[in-house]
């Protein structure tokens, strides 16, 4: 008797009928990130568009909330899907789930859906892609990248992937191995910010700039763009490739994780119910540095620490607390204090800006 | 002892034909009345729109203690506003030019939208009302992509004159879809008058303009016909006809139009033939960027030429454009601000090379700076008397003259 989950048993899955799905699996990819993996509680056949999304709806501390995951996985194997999930500091569901979804668990699902993939495009023999992604944002591309991979597209691939450290980078080994497997047609570049603790890490180190990109991709402009990640990354590639005369027609975005469109609401959540690590903001300058709990700007923190900053108005508008940012990233909120090009330079607001990670700032 | 007659005695004795008396440039008093009477209450070119690409991009221009904030906001537009704080008067922008997320006192923090609204002010009370303390607004004109302010609380209505008339000669050239290339403030220690007096006129062209005098037809300015200059002036009237007839069949306006001294928004506009490469006023008359403005498909297009009263001129070529700024900052000090536009999207240093696009005027500005000083030192010579114009080629500066005179008569009323 064949096992009866294998794709060839099974009936295709209706996204209206079929709102269940059961947790078969949960990978640590990283030390904050999680993949869960998902199949139907009676044999399903998953077709959807690698890059696509689906949406959970859970219930956490009582509550009802729905939040909206990439697949990760790929069509090409289509017994199961998988989602994969980093945690957000102060984010209810990332954490939740991190906490409490293991093997075995039932979750409600609505999806797929989503028009962000390469495959609802037109795909001419040859196609070349530029798969530019940062942290979890990588989803939908890795998706895309391993459904090309699974079905010997003879697509030409580049991809960049921005992470904070090389242990921060999600599907590093697999990644690799389609560099190994296509011959040619995958071209693999990642760029941390730090060594972390790879002090012999041997990638680029850095931001993604354009210098890579050449290294990478001396092509990149023949390629069609396809870019995930947070807010401040996706802004900086446009500004990128828009001041290297990329035409823009053929640039591709996503926005980053659909936790951040409710994060506001989580974090207060998250404040009080106090949960989460919290990072560090560290002032080069004065050598201050505090602790800033989940949910936090870094003015608050700073403030409860002890720390004084030039500050006014505290929303985001009058920017005479403007602080350049040397490394790591942050949710910023302003309300015109201050403009793209010094975001894109580095600058930030510490009153409206909450950090991401661990965060050095030049005061 | 020598005391200086009143105002009205000097503009009701001012001989028609003839340069001014010397209080003119040189009596404090009536430079107060020439900043509030001429600078506060016509229309003053502050400079171009692509001095402020990007929205929060601002500049300020000082007209004597008035100073005036110019800033693109967030919907695309240029606003201007006085650039004085409504807490305690503060200065807001006290740099020349620069970027801002919104308008910031530096003294306590008020911050101002980019159009005016006051959005923030810290410690005020429940019963402070925002909404009646918003930056003062000044008038604003965009026409074609200059920035015209005005001061009075009623600015002059024929400003709608000059838009209509100038905007099909502007247009072409896109104005707004230029960048600055390069920008030079120089002062020149001189009355006001003296440089627009010097601009207005191209007699001293041929002794002191070795540069600019390369590309630019000196006839195209005036000039005494004598046996030795006929064949040349003959020659230059049958290029300047050719030349409009080609230029106005390609649908670029040529033909002069002349309000210098007839209404209170005064402007004189022509599109005139250059010598030598025919293209730019440069050192070899060529266009000095390789991309050229709008969707001109030709470089030879002359340079139309745009003089207002009572603070500028400007020079629209096919590939660039170079505006000049007069502001008067005392009595015998005077700044002249040169602006050099090319289109956006050129690149320096590939397109163009800013050393090459600024020569011709900096040679020229130098070279007027001298002049325009040592006007200002014989003026003050008690042996000045006011002396005649050259009735051809010195009519540009008699309505000059003329405009000024008439309109400080109304005004001082």
């Amino acid at each position: 008797m064949m096992n009866t989950t294998l794709a060839n048993l099974a009936v295709p899955w209706d996204g209206d009928r079929d709102d269940t799905l059961v947790c078969r699996a949960v990978r640590r990819e990283t030390h904050d990130v999680k993949t869960f993996v998902f199949s139907a509680p009676e044999p399903r056949l998953f077709r959807y568009a690698p890059g696509q999304f689906i949406t959970l709806e859970l219930e956490i501390g009582g509550q009802a909330v729905q939040r909206c995951y990439t697949l990760s996985s790929t069509p090409s194997r289509p017994d199961t899907v998988s989602i994969t999930v980093k945690r957000v500091p102060g984010g209810a569901v990332s954490n939740w789930l991190h906490d409490n979804l293991e093997a075995g668990a039932r979750v409600k699902v609505r999806g797929p859906t989503g028009a962000f993939s390469c495959f609802l495009q037109p795909m001419p023999p040859r196609q070349k892609y530029l798969f530019l992604s940062a942290g979890s944002g990588i989803t939908p591309l890795m998706s895309m990248a391993r459904a090309m991979h699974d079905l010997v597209q003879d697509a030409d691939i580049a991809f960049v992937h921005s992470a904070r450290t090389p242990d921060d980078i999600i599907f590093a080994r697999e990644l690799e191995l389609m560099a190994c497997n296509r011959d040619g047609l995958f071209r693999l570049g990642t760029v941390c910010e730090r060594r972390g603790a790879q002090p012999a890490w041997s990638g680029f180190n850095g931001f993604l700039n354009l210098a890579v990109l050449q290294n990478v991709a001396p092509d990149y402009k023949e390629r069609l763009v396809f870019t995930c990640g947070p807010a401040p990354y996706m802004a900086a590639v446009r500004t990128m490739l828009e001041g290297a005369g990329f035409p823009m027609a053929a640039y591709h975005e996503e926005s980053f994780s659909f936790e951040t469109l409710a994060q506001e609401a989580d974090e207060e959540a998250a404040i009080e119910a106090g949960e989460g690590a919290g990072f560090k903001v560290t002032f080069s300058r004065s050598g201050d540095e505090v602790d800033c709990p989940p949910g936090q700007t870094i003015l608050a923190a700073a403030k409860a620490a002890g720390v004084r900053l030039p500050i006014s108005c505290t929303q985001g508008l009058c920017g005479t607390c403007k602080t350049k940012m040397v490394s790591g990233q942050v949710d910023m909120k302003h309300s015109g204090g201050i403009r793209q090009r010094e975001i894109d330079q580095g600058w930030i607001l510490p009153c409206c800006s909450k950090p991401l990670g661990d965060v050095v700032l030049e005061r | 002892m020598n005391r200086t007659p009143d105002l009205r005695t000097l503009l009701e004795r001012r001989k028609p034909g003839y340069s001014l008396e010397a209080p003119f440039y040189l009596d404090p008093a009536v430079f107060e009345q020439d900043l509030k009477l001429i600078f506060g209450r016509h229309w003053i070119y502050a400079g171009p729109e692509a001095a402020v690409p990007e929205d929060g991009d601002f500049f300020t221009i000082d007209i004597g203690k008035t100073s005036i904030l110019l800033v693109r906001d967030g919907d695309g537009g240029v606003n201007a506003f006085h650039n004085v704080c409504r807490h305690r008067g503060s200065r807001l922008c006290n740099e020349h030019k620069g970027a801002v997320g919104n308008l910031v006192c530096p003294y306590h923090q008020w911050t101002y939208d980019l159009k005016g609204a006051l959005m923030f002010a810290e410690h005020m009370g429940d019963d402070f009302d925002r909404k009646t303390h918003n930056l003062k607004p000044v008038h604003l004109r965009n026409i074609a992509g200059l920035l015209f302010v005005c001061l009075a609380d009623e600015p002059p209505a024929d400003i709608d004159l000059l838009a209509a008339s100038m905007t099909p000669y502007l247009e072409q050239h896109r104005v707004a879809d230029c960048k600055v290339a390069a920008q030079i403030d120089i002062v020149e220690n001189c009355n006001w008058k003296l440089t627009m007096e010097n601009n207005r006129e191209c007699y001293h062209c041929r002794g002191s303009h070795p540069e600019l005098t390369r590309s630019l037809f000196e006839y195209g300015f005036g000039y005494a016909p004598t046996p030795e200059t006929c064949d040349g002036i003959n020659e230059y009237n049958r290029i300047l006809e050719e030349r409009h007839k080609q230029w106005e069949a390609m649908g670029l306006p040529s033909a002069e139009i002349d309000h210098l001294d007839d209404r209170v928004t005064g402007f004189r506009t022509q599109r005139l033939p250059l010598d030598r490469g025919g293209e730019a006023q440069t050192m070899n008359g060529k266009a000095a960027s390789s991309r050229r403005l709008g969707e001109f498909q030709r470089s030879d297009l002359g340079a139309l030429s745009f003089w207002t009263q009572p603070n500028s001129w400007h020079h629209f070529m096919a590939d660039h454009i170079v505006t000049f700024t007069v502001l008067p900052i005392a009595v015998d000090k005077t700044l002249v601000r040169t602006t050099w536009l090319v289109h956006k999207d050129a690149v320096e240093g590939v397109d163009y090379d800013v050393a090459n696009l600024t020569a011709v005027w900096n040679a020229t500005n130098a070279q007027d700076r001298q002049l325009c000083e040592q006007s200002q030192s014989g003026i003050a010579s008690p042996a000045y008397e006011p002396g005649p114009y050259s009735p051809f080629t010195e009519g540009l500066v008699e309505k000059f003259c003329n405009w000024y005179i008439g309109r400080l008569s109304t005004e001082i009323g």
